[in-house]
């Protein structure tokens, strides 16, 4: 676990994390994080939903297929949405999909799932340093990037 | 003509010494559930030949399902192209079925049409094939009803036929001629002539027993039934699933899309399609031609028994069943075919002359 | 059989339908039957090689099966879960079909194959069926044979799949993914897959890639499992229809079993009976969420 930032480790992989969060309560504690110069890694790209009821399980795949070796998805408390039940809608998806993705053998270390409130700050570092050194561990998500459809093997003369 | 003969045993150190010669040996191998398909073998003890048809055809070998057609890549203000190799290493295919080497020749015609597809010429200039005479695989099969028969030599470059201890090769074109050239060691002298013709006769004769029209006559009800309540029928039953273009060894028809692979760059593929896709006619526009079933169904017989046809002379279907093995919805392209053919018969108020069999 | 032959020949006879879809024995085997005509009823059959689930042509995109009027279908209990799941998500009205149910006592897989229904012959959902007999139809045929044989053998493979590696589960998966040629059988049979505007034909943007390479097959067919969760009835036609082969019901039941474990839903007959995927209880479980 690290409190300084910008941990630079010798093998120099630094994961790619992008993380889908809704406005009304993660989004705005990741903000106070911010204001409040809590110390975390910087190894995350934030995505700004309005609520987590809005995103769908291709987000996620669509992260791994641009290079993302974890991803992060937060939003508001049950009972705190702020459209009343998008978050609730959300966690019966996000159920289905984890297994799923465990199912397909995708590691269920790479994916966060988590509810962060708008006060919660400090919370939101420790997800972030947390999926950050268990993401950095796993190492790069090639089996993911490298699946055929690249252009190094399209140069190579088409899939056979 | 070369004629030959080849021993079982000495197939498969000739398909040894094409590997490590370094050619690609494509032949049909079986799978752990049993299932036949072709591919790229990478020892000699995994040809399994002559057993059941292979679930695909040899298309994909000239056809990738997906092929890059160049990659694209943003540099400032510029966009660099870079095409993919048209030159292929060499390859021979080992036992294909007939139907699958026709349907490769068929082929042949449309990529030579309004554009010669270098990649397809590029695939085909690369690679050998070596028919292996079929005796009819089942009550499927219809090879002799389009005008082909078990053993054609259309689209083989060396047929082989079964006889005792091994086969009875005969060459038929340069490449041919070329292979048992280059490995003389493998083949001896003098074929088994009466026994590979007994074999080719036999097999023929069994397929007619599954249908027999005329073609000609066929093309000729096609052109003049473009609204017919057949097509309605058969859009019944029919899901448009494209099992049947999945499978079949003449389709061929594709997609041409541009996909981003990071930032600015990208790859330009064509990848299969198939006309029974309810949005294949879908035009920008919102208008779909093709947009009921009926006019789907209508456009796979009518593009493979009268379009191709006139266009370029051959049918575009060999035969071999594929499309009926693996309809999930019931259809039966010789049912369909022989009811036209009755219908065509009838039209030219002759004594109808449908084929032997059910 | 007589008595829904004669079912069909007075429905078809009185106007109440149609059209009557069934099952026949067509050149090469069993197969779906589109009985317009009240002297043509005969040809309806029940037999062990009747695989096919008919509700699928009850979705509203098969204009030239609606152009025949309105529809009577013979179903099993699983093809009726199917015509529940297109009531329950209003592609359907349930007064516009009738439901003709047929006592099932299990089918082969391979309708053009030996009719004989054995451990090895038997399609993989039947072993274990627990709607035998359809409810909810409005008329229901046939004598009820006795419980089908074998054991699913999906069922088998997926606790096998479950106990192995990750990464064995990884390169099953992109094995059997890879025979993908995005042809779409199993969106086209799939009774359930109606949308007029599939999410996978969507262009601006791109959500799943459309070629055929693992990357594109594996977007496709994990958001198919998605989108089919709690929805799917567990037909198999999806398999079936595959010209590939792919073990596409694994999938799919994987899915089931977490929608039963997690939330105790299991498909149903009954259109009322609502979806799990866009209903919630404010309880629902949450142990993998920080």
């Amino acid at each position: 676990m690290s409190d300084n930032g910008n941990k630079q480790h010798d093998n120099s992989f630094e994961p790619r994390i992008t993380a889908f969060v809704c406005t009304w309560c993660t989004y705005t504690g990741a903000d106070l994080a911010g204001t409040s110069r809590l110390q975390m890694e910087s190894n995350v790209r934030i995505i700004r939903l309005p609520c987590t009821g809005r995103i769908d399980p291709l987000f996620i795949i669509k992260a791994f297929e641009r290079g993302a070796d974890g991803v992060i998805v937060s939003g508001c408390h049950p009972a705190d949405c702020h459209y009343t039940a998008g978050n609730y809608h959300a966690r019966r998806r996000f159920t289905v999909f984890r297994e799923l993705m465990d199912f397909i053998g995708i590691d269920a270390r790479r994916l966060t799932f988590s509810w962060v409130s708008a006060s919660e700050g400090t919370k939101w570092k420790e997800i972030v340093d947390e999926t950050t050194d268990r993401v950095r561990a796993l190492g790069p998500f090639t089996a993911y990037h490298n699946l055929a459809g690249g252009a190094e093997e399209a140069m190579a003369g088409g899939v056979q | 003509m070369t004629v030959k003969t080849l021993t079982t045993e000495n197939l498969s150190h000739l398909a040894a010494a094409l590997l490590a010669d370094g050619t690609e040996v494509i032949a049909p191998v079986k799978d752990s559930s049993g299932k036949v398909d072709y591919r790229a073998v990478k020892q000699a003890a995994e040809l399994a030949l002559g057993e059941a048809l292979p679930r695909k055809s040899l298309k994909e070998f000239f056809l990738p399902q997906t092929e890059c057609l160049f990659y694209f890549k943003q540099v400032k203000n510029d966009v660099e192209l870079t095409p993919v190799p048209t030159t292929f290493g060499p390859r021979i295919v080992l036992g294909a079925k007939p139907c699958d080497a026709a349907a490769v020749d068929i082929l042949d015609r449309v990529f030579d049409w309004d554009y010669h597809d270098e990649l397809w010429f590029g695939r085909r200039q690369a690679t050998t094939i070596v028919t292996l005479a079929c005796p009819m695989v089942d009550e499927f099969c219809f090879c002799t009803a389009v005008d082909i028969e078990p053993a054609t030599r259309q689209g083989a470059d060396m047929v082989i036929v079964p006889v005792a201890g091994g086969y009875h090769v005969e060459t038929v074109t340069e490449k041919g001629e070329a292979l048992v050239t280059k490995y003389a060691k493998y083949f001896s002298d003098g074929g088994k002539q009466a026994e590979a013709d007994t074999f080719r006769a036999e097999a023929k004769a069994k397929v007619e027993k599954n249908l027999g029209i005329n073609t000609k006559d066929v093309r000729a009800w096609l052109e003049t039934h473009f609204e017919d309540g057949l097509w309605h029928e058969l859009a019944w039953r029919c899901h448009g699933c494209g099992a049947c273009a999945a499978v079949c060894p003449t389709c061929h028809c594709f997609d041409i899309v541009d996909e981003s692979e990071g930032v600015n760059q990208g790859t330009r593929r064509r990848n299969w399609d198939t006309c029974q896709a309810g949005k294949f006619t879908l035009h920008a526009s919102g208008h779909n031609p093709r947009g009921e079933q009926c006019n789907r169904c209508r456009q796979r017989v009518s593009h493979k028994f009268m379009i191709y046809p006139e266009r370029f002379g051959v049918l575009l279907c060999t035969g071999c069943g594929r499309c009926v093995r693996a309809c999930p919805g019931g259809m039966v392209l010789p049912e369909v075919l022989r009811r036209v053919n009755a219908a065509a018969q009838a039209a030219k108020t002759e004594p109808v002359t449908e084929g032997v069999g059910q | 059989m007589k008595e829904l032959q004669e079912l069909a020949r007075k429905l078809l006879t009185d106007g109440t339908v149609g059209v009557v879809i069934g099952w026949e024995e067509g050149p090469r085997g069993i197969r779906p039957y589109f009985c317009t005509r009240p002297e043509d009823a005969d040809k309806l059959v029940f037999t062990p090689r009747c695989v096919h689930n008919l509700a699928t042509y009850l979705s509203p995109r098969r204009s030239n099966v609606r152009e025949l009027g309105k529809v009577a279908v013979v179903v099993k209990g699983c093809d009726n879960k199917a015509v529940a799941g297109l009531v329950r998500e209003t592609q359907l009205k349930r007064e516009d079909v009738v439901v003709i149910g047929v006592r099932c006592g299990g089918v082969v897989l391979d309708p053009y194959g030996p009719a004989e229904l054995t451990a090895n012959t038997v399609a993989d959902r039947c072993p274990g069926c627990d709607v035998r007999e359809p409810h909810n139809t409005d008329h229901l045929v046939g004598e009820l044979p006795p419980p089908p044989p074998g054991e699913q053998r999906t069922a088998k493979l997926m606790s096998e799949l479950e106990k192995s590696s990750p990464d064995q589960r990884w390169d099953f998966w992109i094995e059997q993914l890879s025979k993908c040629v995005r042809c779409n059988a199993c969106r086209e049979v799939c009774p359930m897959c109606f949308c007029e505007r599939c999410l996978a034909d969507k262009t601006q943007p791109q959500w799943i890639d459309s070629s055929p390479h693992p990357r594109g097959n594996l977007a496709w067919h994990l958001t198919r499992a998605m989108h089919q969760a709690g929805r799917c009835a567990g037909c198999g036609e999806c398999e079936r229809a595959c010209p590939m082969d792919i073990p596409l019901m694994l999938l799919n039941r994987k899915v089931a079993q977490v929608v039963a474990d997690s939330w105790g839903y299991k498909s149903s007959e009954d259109p009322a009976v609502a979806a799990p995927i866009g209903t919630f209880n404010k309880d629902d479980p949450q142990e993998f969420i920080k």
